[in-house]
């Protein structure tokens, strides 16, 4: 499969402050990428590289072999973008905004449109600007999914939505991405959402991967432990094999890639007596938490 | 593709365009009313007298209308486009990101030439039908000036609307400040005869003052 997406040793300063530094990932055609990453981590300052609207500092992304820099018209057609908060020329209406999308795509779908519009409860006439936060999400989905795009890049697009909606989209969007082999990029603050959505896992933290993978490989890779030791003066974060940490009194939470007879080891060669060892069932927010520590 | 763009830009500013020729017909309206009344209160001979002889210049409340106009088409075709930054929206198109920009202001340029346009020719007519051909040149030379002092204010005000960097936007409206007043100086009537056409070029220059905004929004940034 040809990768739609190449970044290669991207870095980026706001002034003097690092966001990251030499990142490098691809998206193969077809999948399904879900950037997280906490607040501040860099995931709108990607997508924005990504559109061109960003200078990096260091390092290219190309995308359909064009530098994201000087995105030819040809490529753009090609590339969907939902920016966060579903934003929209909301002094349309949905008549018009479908009328003016129509005349830039000449692959233009309006079916998949009048779908989802056909759901809304909105008065022909009604300017998107009055339209509750789920209606604008599905006027900007529904815009995305008729321009035929084969790549598309949504930046946080759970923002905003009520939990219906959510599963709304969601569902709709793989269906159709899986139906048609589209390629999508996405950023979301909700990662219970992701977990229905992305095929591959992109996880940043302040100025570093954390983890990029298919999320079944990570998820079957990334465990969670739970135990309580007899002295609660022992500290594990400092040991190559943990990935992360917790502790609160006696009661502790250790996040390890490694599996959990190495971890039984591990604790008895070292001489650590512990009790109610037991191996926590995670579903990605928790995987997420786990890697990227909860402060 | 280009259909689409001007589809758009009319959407946003077709109420404000059409208000503001009104508002402009308007002004013209009270402009020759008050010819009418003049000359038959102050008696026909004495107003031409003070036209000609006493730099009377009876339109001389329209001198910061086109400004006026000017000023409120930058923002209604501009200023939505900063809103949420929805500009990114317009640069995503598939066009050449220049080219949508060049569009957009030539939509512009057209909507403001149509509506003073018509308010030019109104204006030459009911001057033609009050005062002899030299009065009415004379003022036509004066009010160019501000007409094109319309076209500059859009363009400048178009540009720091649009500029992302903060600085910029000083430094723009800094020189907005400066640079309008060549327009609206008071002379006699038909005194800015020699410098119209330098006027006209140097409108022509900052018409394009928003292509480096553009750029640096596109490039982000801040």
């Amino acid at each position: 499969m040809d990768n739609v997406i190449e970044c290669n040793n991207l870095s980026h300063y706001y002034g003097k402050k690092l966001v990251y530094k030499n990142l490098s990932f691809h998206v193969k055609e077809g999948s399904i990428l879900g950037l997280l990453g906490k607040n501040g981590t860099g995931k709108t300052t990607t997508i924005n590289i990504l559109n061109g609207f960003l200078h990096p500092s260091g390092g290219e992304c190309i995308i359909y072999g064009d530098n994201s820099q000087h995105l030819t018209p040809q490529t753009k057609s090609r590339m969907g973008f939902l920016i966060e908060g579903h934003i929209q020329y909301s002094f349309m209406n949905i008549y018009q905004i479908e009328k003016f999308y129509s005349g830039f795509y000449p692959n233009w779908k309006s079916e998949p449109y009048w779908d989802l519009m056909s759901k809304l409860k909105v008065s022909p006439k009604q300017k998107i600007s009055t339209m509750s936060c789920g209606q604008q999400s599905q006027v900007a989905l529904g815009l995305i999914l008729a321009q035929d795009s084969d790549l598309m890049i949504l930046d946080d697009f759970s923002m905003g939505l009520d939990p219906g909606y959510r599963r709304l989209f969601i569902d709709y969007l793989r269906a159709y991405a899986k139906a048609e082999n589209k390629t999508i990029f996405t950023t979301s603050h909700i990662i219970q959402d992701m977990e229905r959505l992305i095929d591959d896992v992109l996880i940043m933290d302040y100025d570093q991967v954390l983890a990029q993978c298919p999320v079944e490989e990570f998820m079957n890779e990334f465990k969670q432990f739970n135990f309580d030791l007899e002295n609660d003066a022992v500290d594990l974060s400092k040991e190559d094999f943990v990935v992360n940490f917790e502790k609160i009194k006696n009661k502790v939470e250790l996040y390890t890639y490694k599996e959990e007879s190495f971890v039984h080891n591990y604790l008895d060669k070292a001489g650590i007596t512990y009790k109610n060892f037991v191996q926590i069932k995670m579903g990605l927010e928790d995987a997420f938490i786990g890697l990227t520590g909860k402060y | 593709m280009w259909k689409s763009i001007i589809y758009k830009e009319w959407i946003k500013v077709r109420w404000y365009l059409i208000m503001l020729t009104v508002f402009g017909l308007l002004v013209l309206g009270v402009i020759f009313l008050e010819v009418q009344h003049d000359k038959i209160f102050s008696n026909a001979n004495n107003y031409w007298y003070a036209i000609l002889f006493n730099g009377l210049q009876y339109y001389s409340i329209l001198k910061f209308i086109p400004l006026l106009m000017g000023i409120v088409f930058a923002f209604a075709q501009f200023y939505p486009e900063i809103v949420n930054k929805r500009i990114k929206l317009t640069f995503h198109l598939p066009l050449n990101e220049d080219k949508v920009i060049l569009i957009m202001l030539l939509f512009g340029i057209a909507g403001l030439a149509i509506s003073y346009g018509i308010m030019i020719l109104l204006f030459l007519g009911a001057s033609n039908f009050f005062f002899a051909k030299e009065i009415v040149n004379a003022a036509l030379i004066s009010v160019t000036p501000w007409f094109l002092a319309g076209f500059g204010v859009y363009f400048l005000l178009s540009t720091i609307i649009l500029e992302p960097v903060w600085l910029y936007r000083i430094l723009y409206t800094l020189v907005t400040i400066l640079f309008i007043p060549l327009y609206l100086v008071d002379s006699v009537s038909g005194g800015y005869g020699p410098v119209n056409l330098p006027l006209v070029f140097l409108t022509i220059i900052i018409s394009v003052s928003l292509l480096f905004s553009a750029y640096r929004f596109r490039k982000g940034e801040m």
